[in-house]
């Protein structure tokens, strides 16, 4: 620090220099005086003696001159006269830079904010989410009975605390229209649990956590700024949800980015109530706070033997229960993380073929330069210095290229956001110090990368020698090096293509599945709906029935339906099936998807009825259908309609006579093949199910006249995520879509960037190359041979540099196996489609220099001699 | 004042301010005088090599400075010996021992 001080205290040195001179020439007047000299004459001959004051202090400040940022600074002003003096070389490498290093900024923020980053909770880590499941009915686990949830929380030794929530939409109807706000029922302990406080009001009291207590709520920041407008004074104002009348008594921060982020109330709910007295009901999400110190492994310990303790205790619901911990991050992020760090690798090597590009670009410009470099070196210059010229020149561009590339990354987050669609965090996406940070150490790093091997190669001291060749006549010979970065810049982007192509064809086969039901022109709507409804489920499903009805006869409206899930949009429901009419004991167990859908839904979705009918008109019989998977796997040759399923596992589900056999639709995702199905027949899966609306027209124009509709029939509730089918369908494969998306972005990069670099070496070869090639035209070479030899050396270093890339890329593919759907990994037509590619584009490239090179002018080169 | 001023041999400069400054604390204008009045005004060292030498010294960290009073109340920067220059000084007085012994050594033979 002592060089800071020193700079920063110039004017300080300068008066401790002053004072020290004047000091030595007051004693030495002194002297002279008391020896008997008349006190001017004294100071005249002491000055005398002293000698030039100024020299001596130019002297001393040299001594404390600063050589290492001195010459820093003398390096940056030559960086910045020799951007001045060739624009063009400069702007390519600093746009190749502003590319490379923003779209890895980009990649690394989204990296960091979601995959990174803690959860925005205090001590987040210390956050599980806890699951119950039967390991005899996979695809059920999940929400906790409330009564279980109290018992683990009593039991445990590990967790500081267990809460849970789940979310339902209610209607707020203190303003003029409903208005649809979605609700968290919250159990006791929630906020300690999160470890956040309301910023204003206070967190729930024992008294309205009891049931039949004080009906509170807390809001949303968000519901506080667009309802109340941020008013300060909104605790203790009343909301109508769904009828009720509840007291606001606390606003969240903003800052707490709750996991169901479109949450607006938190409300307690009684763990007392009567109703919540089941341990077979299934409701809240439930998250745990460990205690400090406490691992996962010890927790997941400590919970198999609290609920072996319930099993004992409670035998007929909670014997084959089992408890999973998990950290709360990893079941929020889950699967982008792969995507992310798969982006990151290839953004990566997109960074790494941006600096091999400008390795060879300062090879061939220090090839132009020796002559500079080689008169700096005989002067005396030694090699450090004439290097560090070199390597302050990149590093200036580097900075450059990163400020624009930190911009670059700025706009990138909106990109991010477009195709991210509904996966988690993306809205956590910011450019902090992190950011900025890591771009700063990115440039630095690429600097060095870039220039290090080039400053070396042009300060070899064999190169002094240079001085004595006149740079005009000399013949260059091959530079193999050069053409290795070519070859590497080729290999890489082929690397990339390779996996863009691979993906991309899965994208293309996902999109050409036939997914047997027909997914366009259909609307789907939520109407909000309470839990409590479920209490009666005959008025339930007529409310929803009498909805459905009138949106049937609509002009405009061909079918409408309501199902508890959206078809082709990633959701499982497995659960063991028997048959009431009993079956042999040898056959295998009846393992179904289950699909809880109301009577038009075949019709709607355009699913055919292959055998038997559709559900019934009148909801009273249980009823199901089967989809033909059903029929092949378990009653292969056999009829099936007439028997009746029955759920052992579910109560719910209850039983159902077989009504009818239907094609076969790919439910549980569109990447999914279809599995054997049974679809329940009944309106009310719960209070909110999906309506699905076939709409003659485009669907979104009809959107607005089923709204005003369903206001007719059901004023009290409102009505919303009004979208197309299609557009959900695309959500549910946004992680896909994002990677790519922008992997086969950043290949064409990689693509354009290699043949940039192609290019520029090829041509600068033909450059250096001119006089020799005029020579052998003025003796009767034929041009047409001069131009198949460049076109030749170009094409040559690509093919060699395709074969190594597409070795990469086969690596590079089995990473991304676990990604494609519908091709190989090793997919021939990806694979000849990224050769064919790299040839096209690898003669464009040589032909201009090489068409360049079959027309030079003997004549002239020879004149220039 | 005599006339028969020695020229300082090259780099002995160094090696007589640490000598002068390991009797103890002085000032520049103090190293001037001393080196005068013990090499009996036979070395005359200019200032315009004491001042840079002594920063020299002090940025290697052989010299540590310090601002203090001089005996008549002003303000002065003294010099003195840190522990690395204390060692700079031993290797320093013996290399000269060595080179005068030599010198001498070759001045006595007889032709």
């Amino acid at each position: 620090m002592d060089w800071l001080s020193d700079l920063f205290g110039k004017r300080r040195l300068e008066d401790k220099l002053d004072s020290e001179i004047r000091f030595h020439i007051e004693e030495l007047t002194e002297a002279k005086i008391v020896a008997g000299i008349e006190p001017g004459e004294a100071r005249r001959q002491a000055m005398l003696e002293f000698g030039g004051k100024e020299q001596i202090k130019e002297k001393l400040r040299d001594v404390h001159r600063l050589p290492l940022i001195e010459t820093a600074a003398a390096n940056v002003k030559s960086a910045f006269r020799f951007m001045r003096k060739s624009p063009l070389f400069s702007i390519t490498v600093i746009a190749t830079l502003a590319l490379g290093i923003g779209a890895n900024s980009a990649v690394f923020s989204a990296l960091d904010a979601i995959v990174l980053r803690p959860l925005p909770f205090p001590e987040s880590d210390r956050l599980m989410r806890l699951d119950q499941y039967n390991p005899k009915a996979p695809g059920q686990g999940g929400p906790v009975a409330p009564v279980r949830l109290e018992d683990w929380n009593r039991l445990n030794s590990t967790f500081q605390a267990m809460a849970g929530y789940y979310t339902q939409d209610e209607s707020e109807t203190s303003g003029d229209l409903p208005e649809k706000v979605t609700m968290a029922a919250v159990t006791p302990r929630f906020l300690e649990v999160w470890g956040v406080a309301p910023v204003l009001g206070r967190d729930f009291s024992p008294d309205e956590e009891r049931f039949g207590g004080p009906a509170a709520v807390l809001i949303s920041d968000r519901f506080w700024r667009r309802r109340f407008g941020g008013d300060p004074t909104v605790v203790g104002k009343k909301l109508h949800l769904s009828g009720y009348s509840q007291t606001i008594i606390g606003v969240m921060p903003a800052s707490f980015l709750f996991p169901v982020r479109d949450v607006d109330v938190w409300t307690a709910i009684g763990m007392d109530a009567p109703f919540a007295q089941s341990r077979e009901s299934t409701w809240f999400t439930t998250i745990g706070r460990l205690k400090r110190g406490v691992t996962v492994a010890q927790a997941c310990a400590n919970m198999a033997s609290v609920q072996a303790q319930l099993g004992h205790q409670f035998p007929q619901t909670d014997g084959d229960l089992k408890v999973s911990v998990e950290p709360l991050k990893e079941t929020v992020v889950g699967d982008v993380t792969e995507s992310l760090w798969l982006l990151f690798g290839a953004v990566s090597v997109l960074l790494l073929i941006a600096c091999v590009n400008i390795a060879a670009l300062l090879l061939a410009r220090a090839s132009e330069r020796q002559h500079e470099i080689a008169i700096r070196l005989a002067l005396g210059a030694t090699r450090a210095a004439v290097m560090s010229q070199l390597l302050t020149e990149v590093l200036v561009m580097a900075l450059i290229g990163a400020a624009l590339g930190l911009a670059l990354a700025g706009g990138a987050a909106g990109v991010f956001r477009a195709l991210a669609g509904n996966l988690p965090r993306f809205d956590e996406i910011t450019l902090d110090w992190r950011i900025v940070l890591y771009t700063l150490t990115c440039a630095v790093l690429v600097a060095l990368l870039c220039a290090l091997f080039p400053a070396l190669h042009a300060t070899r001291r064999g190169l002094s020698g240079s001085l004595a060749q006149s740079s005009r006549t000399q013949v260059a010979g091959r530079n193999p090096l050069q053409w290795l970065l070519v070859g590497l810049q080729v290999a890489l982007a082929v690397t990339l293509l390779t996996g863009a192509g691979l993906l991309l064809r899965s994208f293309q086969a996902l999109g050409r599945v036939s997914p047997g039901f027909n997914p366009s022109h259909v609307l789907t709507l939520h109407i909000t709906g309470g839990y409590g409804e479920t209490a009666d489920m005959k008025t339930l499903g007529h409310r929803i029935d009498r909805t459905l009805d009138a949106l049937r006869v609509l002009p405009g409206v061909e079918a409408a339906t309501t199902s508890a899930t959206l078809p082709g949009v990633p959701a499982q429901y497995e659960v063991e099936l028997k048959l009431a009419e009993g079956r042999a004991e040898a056959r295998p167990k009846i393992m179904v998807e289950s699909r809880y859908v109301s009577r038009d839904y075949f019709a709607t979705m355009q699913i055919p009825l292959l055998a038997g009918k559709s559900c019934p008109e009148d909801p009273g019989t249980p009823a199901a259908l089967v989809n033909r998977s059903f029929a092949n796997a378990y009653f292969s040759g056999e009829s099936v309609i007439g028997h009746h399923l029955v759920a052992t596992e579910n109560a719910f589900l209850g039983s159902g006579e077989i009504r009818g056999i239907v094609g076969d639709a790919r439910e549980v995702g569109l990447n999914r093949a279809p599995v054997p199905t049974v679809y329940w027949c009944g309106s009310a899966s719960g209070p909110d199910p999906n309506y699905l609306i076939r709409t003659r027209a485009e669907p979104m124009a009809m959107a607005d006249t089923i709204r005003r509709k369903i206001h007719e029939v059901e004023p009290g509730r409102s009505v919303f995520d009004v979208m197309p089918l299609s557009d959900h369908l695309g959500d549910a494969f946004a992680d896909t879509r994002l990677r790519t998306v922008l992997l086969t972005f950043f290949a064409l990069t990689a693509l354009s960037l290699a043949c940039l670099g192609l290019y520029g070496t090829l041509s600068y070869f033909v450059s250096v190359r001119r006089r020799e090639v005029g020579l052998r035209l003025a003796l009767g070479a034929v041009p047409g041979r001069v131009l198949r030899q460049f076109l030749y050396e170009g094409l040559r270093v690509s093919l060699l540099g395709c074969a190594s890339g597409l070795l990469l890329g086969a690596a590079f593919a089995r990473v991304l196996s676990g990604m494609l759907y519908g091709v190989t990994p090793s997919d021939a037509p990806t694979l000849l489609g990224v050769v064919m590619v790299i040839i096209a584009v690898a003669a464009v490239a040589s032909l201009v220099p090489a068409i360049r090179a079959a027309r030079v002018e003997p004549m002239q080169v020879l004149r220039e001699e | 004042m005599p006339t028969d001023k020695a020229d300082l041999l090259q780099g002995t400069l160094d090696m007589l301010i640490l000598k002068i400054v390991a009797l103890g604390p002085v000032h520049g204008y103090g190293i001037s005088q001393r080196i005068q009045q013990i090499s009996k005004e036979v070395l005359k060292v200019q200032q315009g090599s004491l001042y840079p030498a002594l920063h020299r010294l002090e940025k290697r960290g052989w010299l540590a400075a310090e601002w203090g009073e001089s005996g008549k109340g002003r303000q002065a920067k003294f010099y003195k010996l840190s522990a690395k220059g204390r060692k700079q000084l031993e290797k320093e007085e013996a290399g000269w021992h060595r080179l005068a012994g030599a010198v001498g050594r070759i001045l006595q033979t007889e032709s």
